[in-house]
């Protein structure tokens, strides 16, 4: 029976979660996917030289994201040991204000009430609840992976050769500006 | 109404009615402003049994129109008791009083104008109960109520003055005690900045509810002398209403620039990237050539497939939200769903390899089932959006475009035709072709579609994989003024034949006097063509004085036209030998209007 279909549906939605991972700490195994010589990396057609590079300035300047895949298909190119994964899914980001380590920009009261913004020394005891996102509107993406066939054979160390992420529609009513 | 059989029954009827308007007289009510116009005119049908026509807000007084019949029974109505007050109901002086409509828009307009500052971009609507002309006028609110019917009438005025752009107003001194009467403001200035309502009476955050998620540009915003000021909450609440506030009474609230960071992405979009200028000449020659190929003649694109060749296509039927603009909010895939190879909906591995297309055959079999489609690249070069990279693994590269397209008629092979079955063809012949069916009618669509092209040893290129997203229409994302900027935006001309030369990609320099006469040879520019060297404050903004000096020694020696010379000095890397080699190369090939 043939999987590849699986594999690549499967392989694609883990491209995503590491997207959606606020974790910089997971930041590594996500690096691990791309390859290490050469890859080229265009982001709103915008080039990044080095996977590092794009993965950095996605962890630290974007807020927290929710990918939801729409569609996904691909054409495995014969004699090369590579396929074309062609995917669009649309993003929505966390409008509340907050970047991805819950710090948001205000600054504070001068005042007696500056170290007791409401409800923020009580959780400490459950400082593990990290405020919840307020997710904005979806955003249209497409997304195309130049994969190296190695996935196939559950290899997936340095498989990515190039990845183009365009967003490709916004709402208006979101607060980010693209 | 008696409908005699008469062609012109239609056009009496519509004589009658005017005959009516014109006998109509106006009646002015006053004394209501404790309800709603909408509950005075239902309060006065149901009394009297006469409806008042076309009637408009003028400060406390409801302006309509009535026959003069109506109108000698309303004025003996005058002084009947409506919502705790007795209502003042008097016969217009004139027969016409449509005059007087246009003589309060126009005191609305001059207030407006006279209030508002060109250079500071600000509308003064400060102590607005004091101003002289509306208090000669009579329009000047006095109190809150008669406030809130006029202040929606002067935003609908001030809409419709394109010439104003507001970043800022004054709201300050006008006795309110909630925004309830300005709330219109949001709607006729969502992108405002700035906004003073200080020394009012606003006291409950509540009333600033409504303003909730609208400004969402609001930067500044002064509320002093308003008793809501002193609320322990206070800050606290105007940072959750207004999301960008970064100064509240003077004071910084937020830290601008992590403000800036959180709701902006890492790079700005654009819609081009090409990874050098070979490709882009090549690549923008071959998509131009393509679609005009695949909206003409299909066939003819077949000779880019080879054996290996593979083609598939996938829906991607996921309607946008509501507030993307101009979202498709039903669309239909009728004729691209029999072919949809989406592996995300799709389960069935058997459906999965079928749908994959190898060969020109069996491509064209899937191409001459999609309906005829009209792309515009050549006139709306905004709408799309290119990405070209190079391949190493092929030797080849890969091109992704994304835009939309107009389906223009129903596909050459009609698949659908026979999966409809018997009872359905029977309704499309009496329905002299055309289907009925929504869910194959004709529509825009948009599209995402990535092509991996190979060269070939003759020179020419195939198209080694091709795959295909359709999509409901939307605006796209990228889509910006036209900005000469981006040159490549341009489309390019249309070359009779396919073979696009790849085989050795130039380098740079060289490859510039050649791409030159690609580049310029294609339609009229939007710019307006300047004499002078003189390009868009924007352009110039991001020019160094050593590249406008370039510019200007440019124009001097070619006489081209200011976009022609950015193109030129842009394509030459702003080496001006490389561009006067260029230019010598290509002057006989470039259209008229390139020169001045």
């Amino acid at each position: 029976m043939n999987r590849q279909p699986q594999i690549v549906e499967t392989f694609v939605k883990k491209v995503l979660a590491h997207l959606d991972e606020p974790d910089p700490a997971k930041l590594e195994q996500f690096l691990q996917l791309f390859n290490p010589h050469q890859c080229k990396i265009i982001f709103n057609s915008q080039p990044f030289g080095q996977a590092v590079q794009f993965l950095q300035a996605w962890q630290t300047g974007v807020v927290l994201t929710q990918h939801v895949i729409t569609a996904v298909d691909f054409h495995v190119i014969p004699g090369t040991g590579t396929l074309l994964c062609n995917v669009n899914c649309k993003v929505r980001f966390d409008e509340s204000g907050k970047d991805k380590n819950g710090q948001d920009s205000t600054v504070p009261a001068n005042s007696q009430d500056s170290q007791s913004r409401p409800g923020q020394g009580s959780i400490n005891s459950r400082s593990l609840d990290k405020p919840r996102p307020i997710w904005g509107t979806y955003y249209g993406v497409s997304l195309q992976l130049v994969l190296e066939d190695r996935i196939f054979t559950n290899d997936l160390n340095g498989v990515i050769s190039s990845m183009n992420y365009t967003i490709v529609f916004k709402p208006s009513d979101s607060l980010m500006s693209i | 109404m008696q409908v005699g059989g008469f062609g012109n029954v239609n056009q009496i009827g519509a004589l009658a009615q005017q005959n009516q308007l014109d006998n109509l007289v106006s009646v002015s009510i006053r004394g209501w402003t404790n309800a709603t116009q909408q509950d005075l005119l239902n309060f006065i049908s149901r009394k009297t049994r006469i409806s008042v026509r076309n009637s408009v807000v003028q400060g406390d007084t409801i302006v309509g129109y009535v026959t003069p019949q109506e109108a000698d029974q309303l004025v003996k109505f005058s002084g009947y008791r409506f919502a705790g007050n007795s209502l003042k109901i008097h016969k217009a002086v004139g027969g016409n009083t449509n005059p007087n409509t246009n003589d309060t828009i126009t005191v609305l307009r001059n207030v407006l104008l006279r209030r508002y500052n060109v250079q500071t971009r600000m509308l003064d609507l400060g102590n607005l109960f004091n101003d002289p002309e509306l208090v000669q006028r009579g329009m000047a609110p006095k109190n809150v109520n008669t406030q809130s019917k006029m202040f929606p009438a002067m935003m609908k005025v001030a809409s419709k003055e394109p010439s104003m752009v507001v970043e800022s107003i004054n709201l300050s001194d006008n006795n309110l005690r909630d925004v309830n009467g300005v709330t219109t403001l949001a709607q006729t200035f969502p992108h405002l900045k700035n906004l003073c309502i200080a020394n009012n009476s606003i006291s409950r955050f509540h009333s600033l509810e409504v303003w909730k998620n609208k400004f969402k540009e609001l930067r500044e915003l002064l509320m002093m002398n308003n008793p809501i000021t002193s609320d322990r909450l206070y800050r606290t609440e105007m940072l959750r209403i207004f999301p960008k506030l970064v100064i509240l009474d003077n004071v910084v609230v937020r830290d601008e620039q992590k403000l800036l960071s959180i709701y902006s992405l890492p790079v700005q979009q654009t819609q081009f990237f090409f990874e050098d200028n070979g490709l882009a000449s090549s690549s923008t020659d071959f998509i131009t050539n393509f679609l005009n190929l695949w909206d003409s003649n299909r066939m003819q694109l077949m000779g880019l497939y080879t054996p290996q060749s593979q083609f598939s296509l996938s829906v991607d039927s996921s309607v946008p939200a509501a507030t993307v603009p101009n979202a498709q909010t039903t669309p239909t895939f009728g004729h691209y769903l029999p072919f949809s190879r989406n592996i995300s909906k799709i389960s069935s591995d058997k459906t999965i390899q079928e749908r994959l297309r190898i060969g020109p055959e069996a491509i064209y079999e899937v191409f001459g089932s999609l309906p005829m489609t009209k792309h515009f690249l050549q006139e709306q070069p905004d709408a799309y959006s290119v990405q070209a990279w190079t391949f190493p693994q092929v030797q080849g590269f890969v091109i992704t475009l994304h835009g939309h397209f107009d389906e223009t008629a129903k596909p050459e092979i009609d698949k659908s035709k026979a999966s409809q079955g018997s009872s359905a063809s029977r309704g499309r012949r009496y329905n002299h072709g055309f289907t009925s069916t929504p869910n194959i009618k004709l529509s825009q669509k948009s599209f995402d579609r990535t092509m991996v092209l190979v060269p070939s040893p003759n020179g020419s290129v195939i198209i080694a994989s091709d795959s295909l997203t359709i999509r409901p229409f939307c605006d796209s994302a990228w889509s910006k003024p036209p900005s000469p900027s981006q040159p490549q935006a341009q489309p390019v001309q249309l070359q009779p034949q396919m073979n696009v030369p790849l085989s050795q990609t130039p380098p740079n320099t060289s490859s510039i006097p050649g791409q030159i006469p690609g580049v310029l040879g294609s339609t009229p520019l939007q710019f307006s063509p300047e004499v002078q060297a003189k390009l868009s404050p924007e352009v110039q903004a991001k020019l160094s004085p050593v590249q406008l000096e370039l510019l200007q020694k440019l124009h001097l020696e070619t006489k081209l036209n200011a976009e022609y010379t950015y193109m030129l000095a842009e394509q030459s890397l702003w080496n001006y030998d490389n561009a006067i080699q260029g230019f010598r190369n290509s002057a006989n090939n470039l259209p008229r209007e390139a020169f001045v």
